[in-house]
């Protein structure tokens, strides 16, 4: 078993990155802003994983016809999301749901906006057998290729020390979340501003828009910044109200499918992928506590300015229209999320949290994205 | 020589006690000073300070659980490090709905005297959450 | 020495098992027994403090909470036999207030019973809430079990007398740390009454008693506390399996005394401190409580929520519905004979949320 490279020697071996295809181990200077990335103990993480993850993420032979990879709905050059409102899989099946960033996504404590899966290695299994997605059966496709294509065998080795025989998905996916966990930075103007010691890295627009982000705007307490790092995420669940209104009046029959639903045997994560009433069931489908009805994971704001269009629905097209919206005080409903009301923010403020919001952009993928 | 010993002598008898030598007395004015403005502070930790009926009494009977011995602290709700007047503020913009005081009013002096004062006796813990 | 001191003296726990079985029927009738009846379940909402602004506006904060309340009783599945409002509908117990509050309620589905709080009734010493909403003492009986409504926020006649105004004698009994307050009372009218409802029934009829005001002594500058507690405790001694549910703190909260056990349930409003983290007065806050997790003032509906009540061998388990934080579940222990958190009781498995200073 290799043992993990430490950042700065990763860094000495590759070059600077230039672009997002490379893989590199997060460098210290990436990561101005952020905690050390969470690693679990069972997938320490080393190059040769986040090589071969990389491979395995841009693979299209992991689905039934041969034309969808992970990266087909979290491209790299995008942002690693597709800028569609909600994602499009095998035969350009509609789903239900906005494709998370993959930037940053090892800081979330759980994966899905409905936290249903709880690691990076766990939520990267669901696509590839989900209908809408992948549209495999289930993964022995996946280590049929892996088991018997000879690069793989070789990558497969190097990195877990394994013969070929004993490649398992789980082996593929750690190595796509050891990727995942390179996928990562802070250093936006933000960062360089607070942590950096860079007073001239904001705008005077959004220095003034940190200062609503922090006061007025009400956002910090769930998009968290804190005194020395920023999540810009509480890795929590709440309802705003965005696409509620689509199942308030009919709650208790939604309620009522989805158990039954479940009751078959069913994953959530085909249900909610496939019909868009239950989709906006949120966190509900996963805990089965109507206490969660609607309610979705706190997105980070890391990159926000790359990753168009907004929610879990991709229902908000611009920053203008997301400020907007929590400025209404969201969609109001009795399951509100406590944390949400009118905010009577002025024209400027609104202006100036836009600015702010544009400047989470890291530097390592400034390129990336529209 | 003659002239600056009446000008000392005259000095000595015009200037009360050196500058430390607090009485009782001074003592017990000071102190109903203090209370003066705590008691204040009392009538308008009760009151609605905002714009929506809510006064600071609802969810801090006698002041409890403002913790005022903590501060400064990593406060979570300002993602920074603060002080309880800051911390008033927020409350009062927040769950009140109102609008801030300047951090030297009287109002917010009042305040935190009325505040420290339902907590005196408990010992200093900065940083406490 | 008395047989009772005796026991008390021993302490609750651990009794059943220590002493002969003819002891503890006699010390305080609980029997060893659990009580036959059919199961239900049942639904607790409680302390809303509705607040008029003026106009038709009305603090949306407090609004909020009983309209996520209503909306998650009724998605009940299975539903409940019915539902309790546990008192303080209005702030100041204006009828807008009230009006309001009933607005939000008609649209509960199943049938409610009700309790009134002190700050539905002092703006009017209850007549708004007798002519148009409940009586305000009364017991019914459902699948076997006597459930009594107390009016436990009556308080003495002089100092109901002392105001000029109405709105000043509502205003100081709203102020929860008033100086010039006045501690709660059941009264003799209602003992009485008691005593005669509470008569035609059998020893192990379990009994279900509803107040606003919790029926044991927590901590008086809160008037977490009836003043004749004891009294109605002593009417309830004979019964083998005796709940109180009661409203008013703002926390959970619960307790064993004797062969009573005692649940808070939860405001849809605001959470209330622990009378611990008020350092200038003793309180007898009941040891056995797991306290609630510290709320972030942030989240409005942190520290709020509402009760499911399963009721089963004559006794209650408490599924509190704590939003925003995980659901607590407190029930009664048959061998301890007291209520336990089913997650949290052992002093092991506390949490730091559950630490309040």
């Amino acid at each position: 078993m290799r043992k993990p490279i430490s950042a700065t020697a990763a860094g000495l071996c590759l070059a600077v990155a230039v672009n997002a295809a490379e893989v590199s181990l997060p460098k210290e200077r990436d990561l101005l802003g952020l905690p050390p990335v969470p690693v679990p103990a069972d997938n320490p993480l080393t190059l040769e994983k986040a090589v071969l993850g990389k491979k395995l993420f841009e693979d299209r032979r992991f689905s039934a016809d041969g034309t969808i990879s992970c990266a087909h709905c979290h491209r790299p050059e995008l942002a690693f999301q597709d800028g569609l409102a909600v994602s499009e899989g095998i035969g350009g099946r509609k789903g239900t749901r906005n494709a998370p960033t993959i930037i940053n996504a090892a800081y979330y404590t759980t994966q899905f906006w409905d936290g249903r899966r709880p690691t990076l290695e766990a939520q990267s299994k669901d696509p590839f057998v989900n209908p809408i997605e992948h549209g495999l059966k289930n993964h022995d496709p996946i280590v049929g290729v892996v088991r018997s294509d000879p690069a793989y065998r070789r990558s497969f080795e190097r990195a877990f020390g394994v013969k070929p025989a004993q490649i398992t998905i789980d082996h593929v996916a750690q190595a796509i979340a050891s990727f995942e966990r390179t996928v990562v930075a802070g250093d936006s103007p933000f960062d360089r501003y607070l942590y950096g010691g860079d007073k001239n890295a904001l705008s005077p627009a959004a220095v003034r828009g940190l200062a609503v982000f922090r006061g007025k705007g009400r956002c910090v307490s769930c998009h968290v910044i804190e005194s020395s790092t920023a999540l810009f995420t509480d890795n929590d669940f709440h309802n705003l109200g965005v696409g509620f209104e689509r199942i308030a009046d009919r709650l208790p029959e939604i309620i009522a499918a989805f158990r039954k639903a479940k009751a078959t045997g069913k994953p959530v994560d085909e249900a909610v992928l496939s019909q868009k009433a239950l989709s906006e069931l949120g966190r509900f489908a996963v805990t089965g506590d109507v206490s969660d009805l609607g309610k979705f994971k706190t997105s980070t704001l890391r990159n926000i300015a790359l990753t168009a269009p907004y929610m879990h629905d991709g229902s908000l097209k611009t920053l203008e229209e997301v400020v907007d919206f929590y400025d209404r005080g969201g969609f109001a409903n009795p399951m509100l999320d406590g944390g949400i009301r009118p905010l009577g923010l002025t024209a400027q403020e609104k202006a100036d949290l836009v600015a702010f919001l544009k400047s989470l952009t890291s530097s390592r993928f400034a390129t990336t994205g529209r | 020589m003659k002239r600056i010993s009446v000008w000392l002598l005259l000095a000595a008898l015009a200037v009360p006690a050196p500058g430390d030598e607090f009485t009782e007395e001074d003592l017990k004015r000071w102190k109903a000073e203090y209370m003066k403005v705590m008691e204040r502070g009392e009538k308008l930790f009760h009151s609605p300070l905002g714009s929506n009926n809510v006064s600071c009494d609802q969810c801090h009977p006698n002041g409890a659980n403002t913790h005022p011995e903590t501060y400064p602290k990593f406060q979570k709700q300002l993602g920074k490090v603060a002080t309880l007047r800051e911390m008033i503020n927020w409350c009062l913009q927040n769950p009140l709905e109102g609008k801030p005081l300047a951090l030297d009013s009287d109002e917010m002096i009042a305040l935190e005297a009325y505040i420290h004062w339902e907590r005196r006796g408990v010992p200093l813990a900065p940083g406490k959450h | 020495m008395k047989r009772r001191q005796f026991l008390k003296g021993m302490g609750l726990a651990g009794l059943g098992a220590t002493l002969p079985f003819s002891l503890v029927e006699i010390s305080f009738a609980m029997g060893t027994k659990p009580a036959e009846h059919e199961s239900f379940t049942f639904a607790y909402i409680s302390d809303s403090h509705l607040t008029h602004l003026g106009g038709t506006r009305f603090t949306r904060n407090f609004d909020q909470g009983l309209r996520k309340a209503v909306m998650e009783v009724n998605l009940m599945d299975p539903k409940p036999d019915f539902v309790v409002y546990g008192g303080d509908l209005a702030q100041l117990g204006k009828r807008e207030e009230l009006d309001h509050g009933l607005e939000l309620l008609s649209a509960l589905r199943p049938p409610i019973k009700w309790v009134i709080g002190e700050h539905d009734f002092y703006l009017d010493m209850g007549r708004y809430w007798e002519d148009k909403i409940s009586p305000l003492h009364y017991s019914f009986d459902h699948k076997g079990v006597h459930f009594v409504v107390l009016n436990s926020i009556l308080t003495y006649e002089d100092w109901i007398a002392r105001w000029p105004t109405a709105e000043e004698r509502m205003a100081n009994m709203a102020r929860l740390d008033n100086p010039h307050g006045s501690p709660f009372l059941v009264g003799e009218a209602q003992l009485r009454w008691l005593a005669e409802d509470l008569a035609k029934y059998d020893a192990n009829v379990p009994v279900v008693v509803l107040s606003h005001s919790p029926l044991y002594k927590i901590f008086k500058p809160w008037n977490f506390w009836t003043d004749d507690a004891e009294q109605v405790q002593k009417l309830l001694q004979r019964f083998h399996r005796v709940t109180v549910l009661h409203g008013h703190v703002h926390q959970v909260l619960y307790n064993q005394i004797g062969n009573i056990t005692f649940y808070a349930m939860m405001a849809t409003a605001w959470p209330w401190p622990y009378p611990v983290s008020y350092v200038q007065k003793p309180n007898q806050v009941p040891k056995l409580t797991v306290f609630m997790n510290r709320a972030d003032p942030f989240h409005e509906r942190d520290g709020t929520g509402w009760d499911i009540l399963d009721l089963d061998s004559g006794t209650i388990t408490n599924h509190y519905q704590l939003w925003m934080n995980e659901n607590r579940t407190v029930a009664f222990d048959f061998k301890l004979k007291h209520p336990v958190d089913l997650k949290y009781q052992d002093p092991d498995k506390r949490i730091p949320p559950q630490f309040h200073y």
